[in-house]
């Protein structure tokens, strides 16, 4: 690797450690204190070419995180996700190794905008008269919604329904929440319109937009209760902090004291974040009201038309970055949306980075949890990346012993073994097994009943430790990282330019593998054979081996193929940049993928490692070859439509027989398909998806503009943290066990999941499920473990251990919900129907899933009585827009082509949380005004709803999801501005095959500079795509228009329509 | 004897009857068959011209004009010597007279050859193809024998004729066909799995050979006719000149096979595949052609199709004696696979040359039938060090005097007068099956047919035809008196290493006898050296194929009917037996042959055994003899050399002895010489005899390992050293450890209980007067 920066490893400080994650967080503490709090000082690897970093250095205001890391420039693609910078930079960084961890920013706190926000931080502190407020709080465990509706019902008949929280009520108590979650002020009778700026950072100018927006006479006195943000909020907060416990009321508390003076960007990041939405409480309920006459009685049409499309419940990105202390006062503290940008302290329970639970209280018995509607499911990511502030995560090394355990369930010593008897014995957390102390580890207890020792010892006070692996984790010496690119050479991989774009992006991406004697690299080329190639060769080129009996695979040599990177740069480099011209007369059409897979497989097989492929076309020949069958479909109507959920499905066994061989051997497979047509994805995903791999999509594969992309997501997927070999169990306490898991990997046995490779951006949805009921005030602990060997071959277990309270009390349920994790639950087990099961029965299920929650909530919590209100429970207020915007994604439309449905399928599985709800919700901002706007601190202004009326046919907007960026031009765009953005007068002459320049104007920079930000964000370099109106391109954007009624769903508004009559009818 | 050799010299042939035992009963009588050695294109004497035209064919049998054909100018009509029929001269012959015979009439040329101009090959796929040498190396051997190897291949490579085409495979576990036309851009090779079996298919599908052209729907794919690009050809198969530097660096990167072998493991070698391979791509690319796979292989086959041996260590390779017992479980599989192979090359015209170079067996033994149906050469060696690999190798592409005439695509025909039959022919050739008439009821060796196929030949392969006599007792006096003459002619189509197709045509008449009277007449015509010969390949051959044969018995038999129908004596008085000189040597051949390498399988491997026989059956006469009873000449001071008997007798301090055993030539130093030798005499100019004494047998084993070939091993030995047992295994052990006279001074004695040719003698004079 070419290293970002930084000394390579031998120059490095005494602590560096070259190999693990953690690792490598240790070094960024080290750096810490080099770095300035200045991004400008922070680390800015990248070189100059980046056009944009210098710019970002310039403007202080970018985020942090924009600055050194991820983000690639633009144009040329070459910068990725800004893991690595660039060699050059002279980045204080320099230390640390290849991944991005080790270069994200560090300094958490970007001045810029952040002067605004701050000043309204402060105030939360400040009494607030709202009268019920203390109510919901005080009595902890019963927090049911305030009443909030009484008032508004009366008036709200007439008025045109409101969906929002807020209002009214009695609703004071809700304020704290929106005090901490500035997003709250968006209301529009801002009584200090300074104020709320403040408050929204830089949201201001989405003021208008904003969700709700009450009517003004009716709710005015709520109103004004509510938004008297500046001064409401203080109060709850304080009476929260008194009363301490209060569950709920704490959490939000505590992360307005401790919010973070804001980063430089408002809204950090992630999508939008609907928090702030209502000045409510996390623990209210937001309300709709319909009136009655589209209710019941069905005078449907008039209903909606009444709702203000305004006033409806939308995401709000949050503009400041929190600090999250994981417990406090011994109490679990509930994450904070996995979508906004936020800080964790591990005061004992892990970061919600490495699991976070749907629910962040359990319910006691399984009854309650049915009732509910809700999952109880936690979705980890045992290697998320941490936030560049975060302290690295500490390896704990218990020497020839290893780590202690439980003798019986063999759990992890974590914060939450009791010790008892002088420290002599521990009772464990999970099955409550009493076990010796080694005598070694024994301490004694302080008065607290806490180990005297408890806070010098990170496992007994953190919620996420390394262990140093011992002999009994070890089958065999830890695995070389060894790195396998197999490349489709058959003819149409070569006319596309396929090849020579995965050729040039290999050769680049080799630069950054971490140099040492582990590293080995391998390279094979197919089309109707298999060509391996000789690297180790001193004296000559290298030397082509074909393999030619596709139905019967071997490697050709068994050493050889695969070389130490330092021993065959050269030769690397050489053939590299040979295949190209050496296939250039390739006459063969045919693409023997499932034998080249295998072939490499065999060839990778004494070791393991990663296979990276390149595949272009339909698998035609040798072992696992595909038909066609979407053209058969097609073609054969019949079948087609009975059932055209099959062609989702893989057509046999063959690769999964496949798949669970490779996994065995620790041979994890990722398919780069850059294609023209159709390949089966559904198919082929098989492999990736059960060895820990992925599938990436190019499609259609451009030359010219998708060779950025393709290197750039290469060159993450080498260089961010992973680990191989690895195992996973998540154990938790008796009461509830793991019924199920989900995710990228191959199963053998049932309690453990095998993931040949595993890295940051995976994360595995783990069901629960209850075999006994849970005690009240007790808590329930998880535990994930996972046992990898590092880049650097280091074998560790990294164990993380979230405990949470237990409740019988179904408020506390709604109140506690996590909507991120409960929809990416949502998203991802549609994701796994859909294949198996009608679409329509697919989206049915989502919607009913959506209503079962809520009519729980209304049946069982609100407190309303008029059956003309819709009442949303606070924290789940986005589902219904979520649902909606889920049934008409990618893969539960029916017009979509095969192939894009099944990659979206396998996106959505292994998925992280913050990355869920972009995908199906995405965020839109506009372009043509970015630099009349000033935004305050962020350079991503703020989103625009997800509908056509936001759209101008004279605006140009970026759309993102997380995987690919849509630019949308409309027909009567000022030339003067597409001179400025693209390079050309007319929208009509910009190329389809979108290449994005920066050109010499304030315009150009922004954009650049917004489109760098987003992509560090996402650690995705995000495809561009270039949408015109008319023709199909302007098709696809307006497909993500999913607040609008089209043939694919109904409109926000009408649904929420829907869904409330759906539980009006339940109700009766 | 030498009305034998001059027979020899001008028709190639060696016949044990030279008069024929006239009916059957009497050719049965007669003990030895009816047979002939012909050595189808030894070279001829300058003299005989080499007719550039087609030769005259008889309409009926298809035989050719010749001098025994009964030709009436004045008519213009010529009568076939085998079926009598007459047949008009074609137009251009009109100027026939009695003063100007065309060549084939004239009664010298009874061995003439015809080359014909203009006319393409023969064969149904015609297109003249450079003659092709397709290398097939394996790879599974230590770094030194690897370094031999590249070495002698490197000093061949450029005695290779420019325009012949090279092709090249190695493998160990598995098989590399070295794409050399590729060279240039990137080394390039095709791996196929060797522990499987490979179809042509499976080779035209996987090696591309259709990635330009579709495959044509139907018929048989092969060759430039049927569709393959002569570019896809080039890939493997380019002409020597154009790819010496491929094959060079391919040579010079020549390595070990690199897959790990553990410990107790044999080295995975896929031989089977590997030729297998080969012969389907010469089969794809240059069917009909002459073309030579020369395989050389370093030691066992362990993988796939045509393992000998199982990889374990702990299992050793078959002996003899397993194969006795049937206890070779790879045998028969890997016998059956090269059968196939032999069967397809046969079919392609292709030969396969097979260089042994290994301490341990290699398969020779199952390798066997696929060399002698192509007549491909075998080379065994101990190492690809040894001077007998690579001399050997040398020798097959060397120009000049002593090249080997390496020809390729023959054809070889017979045709008889009617009372004979054919039973069959050992040596290497395969049997086209064309039955006819001539085909005797009884077959042995490739019989059962009157045409068979040489796909690999020179100037000294040599055939045995084992005839049948069919005239019934029969006193037909007219007959007799009439035509006592059989007639044979062999017909040998092939393609001369210079390109050209040929036929040679070799024309005889003998004469038969029959009735009680004649013994005298059969004794005058019996060559015993052919006879020694006939015997030698017809018990090798009864030894591989029948089960339960003793073949001591067999020759111990065949030797008393022989003496006691021949010999003179009076019945039960073994004092009285004679034997006429005709046959006076007979007893020492057989006695030799008995405790000869083709006998007695005791000491040497299914492999060796294999080998000797192998080049037995296809060598001439002579060498043949000296095979089974080796030559031996003693040089001292004062006789100079001359002729020792083949006896521990012959041993003296003083002397040198020159044994010749064809595989080796040793040179045997008394203790007395080799003392001199060491004190260094030889270099003093006073000594100068001495050392003219010890060059003398030097230089003529070198003049005879010049022109022999596979070169034979040469030992240079003194008296009581270790190599001395390359002489001693030879004599006759007259004088033994328990020998009653204690052996000469100087002398020697043989420790072995081995019975002495005297007391064989005295035996034989016994059983065969009773």
């Amino acid at each position: 690797m070419a290293t970002p920066g930084g000394p390579r490893p031998g120059s490095i400080p005494p602590n560096y450690n070259p190999n693990s994650v953690s690792d490598n967080m240790k070094n960024l503490q080290i750096n810490r204190p080099n770095q300035p709090p200045n991004p400008a000082n922070a680390p800015r690897g990248p070189p100059p070419s980046l056009g944009q970093q210098p710019q970002s250095q310039s403007q202080p205001f970018s985020s942090p995180f924009s600055v050194p890391n991820r983000p690639g420039p633009p144009p040329p693609g070459v910068v990725p996700r800004g893991v690595v910078p660039p060699s050059s930079g002279p980045t204080p960084h320099g230390t640390l190794p290849p991944f991005m961890v080790a270069n994200r920013p560090v300094g958490a706190g970007g001045p810029p905008g952040g002067n605004a926000s701050l000043a309204s931080r402060p105030m939360p502190p400040v009494p607030v008269p709202s009268t019920s407020g203390p109510g919901p709080f005080a009595s902890t465990p019963s927090p049911t919604p305030p009443p909030v509706m009484p008032v508004g019902s009366g008036a709200m008949n007439n008025g045109p329904p409101m969906f929002g929280p807020p209002h009214g009520t009695p609703g004071g108590p809700q304020y704290p929440s929106s005090g901490v979650r500035p997003s709250a002020p968006t209301r529009p009778p801002p009584p200090p319109p300074q104020t709320m700026s403040s408050f929204l950072g830089g949201s201001f100018d989405n003021q208008p937009r904003g969700p709700p927006q009450v009517a003004p006479p009716t709710f005015s006195a709520p109103l004004r209760a509510g938004m008297q943000p500046s001064s409401g909020p203080p109060t709850f907060s304080s009476q929260a902090q008194p009363q301490g416990p209060p569950f709920g009321a704490q959490p939000w508390q505590m992360q307005s004291q401790q919010n973070v003076p804001p980063p430089s960007i408002p809204c950090s990041g992630q999508p939008p974040r609907m928090y702030g939405m209502s000045p409510p409480l996390a623990n209210q309920q937001s309300m709709a009201t319909i009136s009655p006459a589209t209710g019941p009685s069905g005078n449907a049409v008039s209903g909606p038309s009444k709702i203000d499309p305004n006033q409806i419940p939308r995401p709000v990105p949050s503009s400041s970055v929190l600090l999250h202390e994981t417990r406090q006062g011994n109490q679990a503290n509930p994450p904070p949306p996995a979508t906004s940008e936020f800080i964790v302290r591990d005061t004992g329970n892990c970061s919600p980075r490495y699991m976070r639970s749907t629910i962040n209280q359990i319910p006691c018995t399984a009854y309650l949890l049915n009732t509910s509607g809700m999952q109880l499911a936690l979705l980890v990511q045992p290697l998320a990346l941490p936030h560049p502030s975060e302290e690295p995560i500490q390896i704990v090394d218990f020497g020839e012993g290893g780590p202690v355990r439980c003798s019986r369930c063999k759990g992890y010593i974590n914060p939450f073994m009791k010790f008892v008897d002088q420290g002599k014995r521990f009772i464990c957390n999970f099955c409550g097994f009493t076990d010796e102390t080694p005598r070694e580890y024994q301490c004694n207890l302080g008065p607290d009943g806490r180990r005297r020792d408890a806070d010098e010892r990170p496992e007994l006070c953190r919620g996420t430790v390394e262990f140093v692996a011992t002999k009994e984790f070890l089958v065999r010496e830890p695995m070389p990282a060894v790195f396998f690119f197999l490349i489709d050479v058959s003819m149409n991989a070569l006319q596309t330019g396929a090849v020579a774009g995965a050729c040039s992006a290999i050769s680049r991406v080799v630069a950054d593998l971490p140099e040492g004697p582990r590293t080995m690299v391998g390279i094979a080329t197919f089309d109707s054979t298999i060509q391996f190639y000789n690297l180790k060769r001193a004296f000559q080129q290298p030397l082509m081996l074909i393999v030619p009996d596709i139905e019967d695979v071997y490697t050709p040599l068994q050493t050889d193929v695969i070389v130490q990177l330092s021993e065959c740069r050269q030769h690397l480099d050489l053939l590299l940049e040979s295949i190209p011209t050496m296939f250039q007369n390739n006459k063969t059409a045919d693409s023997a993928f499932g034998a080249g897979v295998k072939a490499a497989f065999l060839a990778m097989k004494s070791t393991g490692g990663k296979l990276l492929v390149f595949q272009s076309v339909l698998p035609s020949v040798g072992i696992a070859a595909l038909s066609g069958r979407e053209a058969e479909g097609r073609t054969n109507i019949y079948v087609g439509d009975k059932e055209p959920h099959k062609l989702l499905q893989p057509v046999d066994k063959t690769m999964k027989t496949m798949a669970i061989e490779f996994a065995e051997y620790q041979v994890s497979v990722d398919v780069f398909i850059t294609t023209q047509s159709y390949v089966d994805i559904a198919s082929i995903s098989v492999i990736p998806k059960m060895t820990g791999g992925q599938i990436y999509y190019y499609h259609p594969f451009s030359a010219r503009s998708d060779p950025a992309k393709l290197y750039n997501d290469l060159r993450w997927n080498v260089t961010r943290p992973q680990g191989f070999e690895a195992v996973m169990r998540v154990r938790c306490s008796q009461g509830l066990q793991v019924q199920e898991y989900s995710g990228n990997f191959c199963k053998r046995i049932p309690t453990d999941v095998d993931l040949p490779a595993v890295d940051c951006d995976k994360s595995i949805m783990v069901s629960l499920k209850h075999d006994d009921k849970l005690q009240d005030g007790t808590e329930c602990s998880f535990q994930c473990a996972l046992l990898y060997t590092s880049v650097y071959g280091q074998r560790r277990i990294r164990v993380s251990t979230l405990s949470l309270p237990c409740t019988p009390t179904l408020s506390n349920l709604f109140r506690s919900a996590d909507l991120d994790t409960q929809f990416s639950c949502f998203l991802k087990q549609a994701a796994n129907e859909i294949p198996f099961t009608p679409l329509l029965a697919v989206r049915d299920r989502v919607t009913e899933l959506c209503i079962s929650i809520l009519h729980s909530y209304r049946k069982y919590c609100a407190t309303v009585s008029s059956s003309g209100q819709l009442i949303l429970p606070e924290a789940l207020k986005l589902l219904p827009l979520y649902t909606l915007a889920l049934t008409k994604s990618i893969g539960l439309r029916s017009d979509g082509h095969v192939d894009d449905r099944s990659f979206w399928i396998n996106y959505v599985t292994p998925l992280s949380v913050q990355l869920a709800i972009p995908l199906v919700y995405p965020r839109m901002i506009s372009l043509h005004d970015l630099h009349t706007r000033e935004t305050e601190g962020s350079v991503i202004p703020p989103p625009i709803p997800l509908s056509i009326e936001h759209v101008s046919d004279d605006g140009i907007y970026l759309l993102e999801n997380g995987e690919d960026c849509l630019i949308y031009v409309g027909d009567s765009v000022d030339p003067d501005i597409t001179q400025k953005l693209f390079g050309i007068s007319s929208v009509g002459e910009i190329h389809s095959q979108f290449v994005l320049e920066q050109y010499d104007n304030p315009l150009s920079k922004k954009l650049n500079e917004v489109l760098n930000e987003i992509r560090s964000q996402r650690c995705n370099y995000l495809g561009l795509k270039l949408c015109k109106k008319g023709d199909p391109s302007g098709m696809s954007f307006f497909s993500y228009m999913v607040e609008d009624k089209s043939q694919n769903g109904l409109s926000y508004v009408e649904f929420l329509v829907h869904v409330h009559r759906q539980i009006q009818s339940k109700m009766t | 004897m030498t009305e034998f050799l001059d027979l020899e010299t001008q028709d190639a042939v060696r016949m044990p009857w030279n008069v024929i035992p006239g009916t059957k009963q009497e050719a049965a009588q007669s003990v030895i068959p009816i047979s002939a050695i012909y050595t189808p294109i030894k070279p001829l004497p300058n003299t005989t011209p080499l007719l550039p035209y087609s030769p005259l064919r008889c309409k009926n049998c298809r035989s050719v004009l010749n001098p025994f054909s009964i030709v009436d100018f004045s008519t213009k009509i010529w009568i076939c010597s085998f079926c009598l029929h007459r047949n008009h001269f074609p137009h251009h012959y009109q100027s026939i007279s009695d003063d100007n015979l065309p060549a084939e009439l004239f009664p010298q040329y009874t061995t003439i050859e015809y080359e014909p101009q203009n006319e393409r090959p023969m064969s149904q796929f015609s297109q003249l193809v450079p003659q092709v040498f397709f290398f097939v190396i394996d790879t599974c051997m230590i770094e030194e024998e690897i370094g031999f190897l590249r070495s002698g291949l490197e000093r061949v490579i450029g005695e290779i004729p420019g325009n012949s085409l090279v092709g090249l495979i190695t493998f160990g576990r598995y098989v590399c066909v070295h794409e050399l036309g590729f060279f240039g851009k990137m080394n390039k090779v095709y791996v196929f799995n060797g522990a499987k079996e490979i179809s042509k298919d499976q080779v035209l599908e996987q090696m591309g050979f259709f990635l330009k052209k579709p495959r044509p729907a139907t018929g048989v794919v092969a060759g430039v006719r049927d569709g393959l690009s002569q570019e896809s050809i080039n890939r493997f198969l380019l002409p020597a000149a154009d790819c010496e530097f491929a094959l060079n660096s391919v040579l010079d990167e020549l390595q070990k096979d690199p897959w790990p072998v553990p410990a107790d493991q044999r080295a995975p070698r896929s031989t089977g595949t590997a030729l297998t391979v080969a012969a389907h791509l010469l089969g794809v690319c240059v069917p009909g052609s002459g073309a030579r796979i020369m395989a050389f292989l370093g030691g066992p086959a362990t993988e796939g199709p045509g393992s000998i041996v199982s990889k374990a260590l702990s299992e050793p390779i078959r002996s003899h004696k397993d194969l006795d017992k049937d206890a070779a479980p790879f045998f028969h599989k890997a016998v059956k696979l090269y059968e196939g192979l032999a069967k397809q090359l046969v079919h392609q015209g292709h030969v396969l040359d097979v260089f042994a170079c290994a301490l341990d067996q290699v398969g020779v033994a199952e390798l066997k039938v696929a060399v002698e149906k192509t007549g491909g050469l075998v080379v065994l060696a101990e190492s690809f060090g040894h001077s007998v690999f690579k001399d050997s190798l040398l020798r097959v592409f060397q120009s000049g005097d002593n090249d080997l005439g390496l020809s390729s695509n023959g054809i070889f025909e017979v045709n008889f007068s009617k009372d004979i039959k054919i039973q069959g022919v050992l040596g290497p050739c395969a049997s086209l099956e064309k039955k006819g008439p001539l085909c005797s009821d009884t077959t042995i060796g490739q019989g059962g047919t009157t045409a068979w196929k040489m796909c690999g030949l020179d100037k000294s392969t040599s055939l045995c035809l084992i005839f049948d006599i069919v005239k019934k007792e029969n006193p037909d006096v007219i007959g007799q008196a009439a035509n006592n003459q059989f007639y044979f002619q062999f017909l040998t189509y092939y393609q001369h290493s210079n390109g050209q197709m040929r036929l040679r045509a070799t024309t005889l008449s003998r004469r038969w006898v029959t009735g009680p009277g004649n013994i005298q007449d059969l004794i005058a015509g019996f060559d015993q050296e052919a006879a020694a010969v006939v015997m030698g390949r017809l018990v090798s051959f009864k030894m591989e194929t029948e089960a339960e044969f003793d073949p001591i018995r067999w020759l111990d038999k065949t030797l008393i009917h022989l003496c006691s129908r021949f010999g003179d004596y009076q019945k039960d008085s073994p004092s009285s037996f004679v034997l006429s000189p005709r046959l006076s040597i007979i007893p020492q051949f057989v006695f030799n042959l008995r405790r000869s390498q083709f006998v007695q399988v005791f000491n040497n491997s299914p492999d060796e055994t294999a080998y000797f026989r192998m080049v037995m059956n296809r060598e001439n006469v002579a060498n043949s003899v000296v095979m089974i009873q080796p030559s031996l000449i003693s040089y001292a001071f004062n006789s100079g050399a001359e002729p020792a008997l083949l006896d521990v007798a012959s041993i003296a301090a003083d002397r040198i002895l020159l044994l010749d055993s064809f595989f080796t030539v040793v040179v045997f130093h008394g203790s007395t010489i080799a003392q001199w030798r060491k004190a260094g005499y030889q270099n003093e100019p006073e000594h100068k005899v001495f050392a003219q004494l010890l060059q003398a047998p030097l230089d003529d084993a070198e003049a005879i390992v010049k022109d022999r070939f596979p070169v034979p091993r040469l030992v240079i030995c003194d008296q009581h050293g270790s190599q001395a047992r390359f002489l001693l295994a030879k004599l006759n052990p007259s004088a033994t450890y328990n020998s009653d006279a204690p052996p000469m001074p100087g002398g020697d004695v043989l420790f072995t209980d081995d019975v002495s040719f005297e007391i064989f003698l005295d035996h034989l004079q016994r059983l065969a007067v009773q």
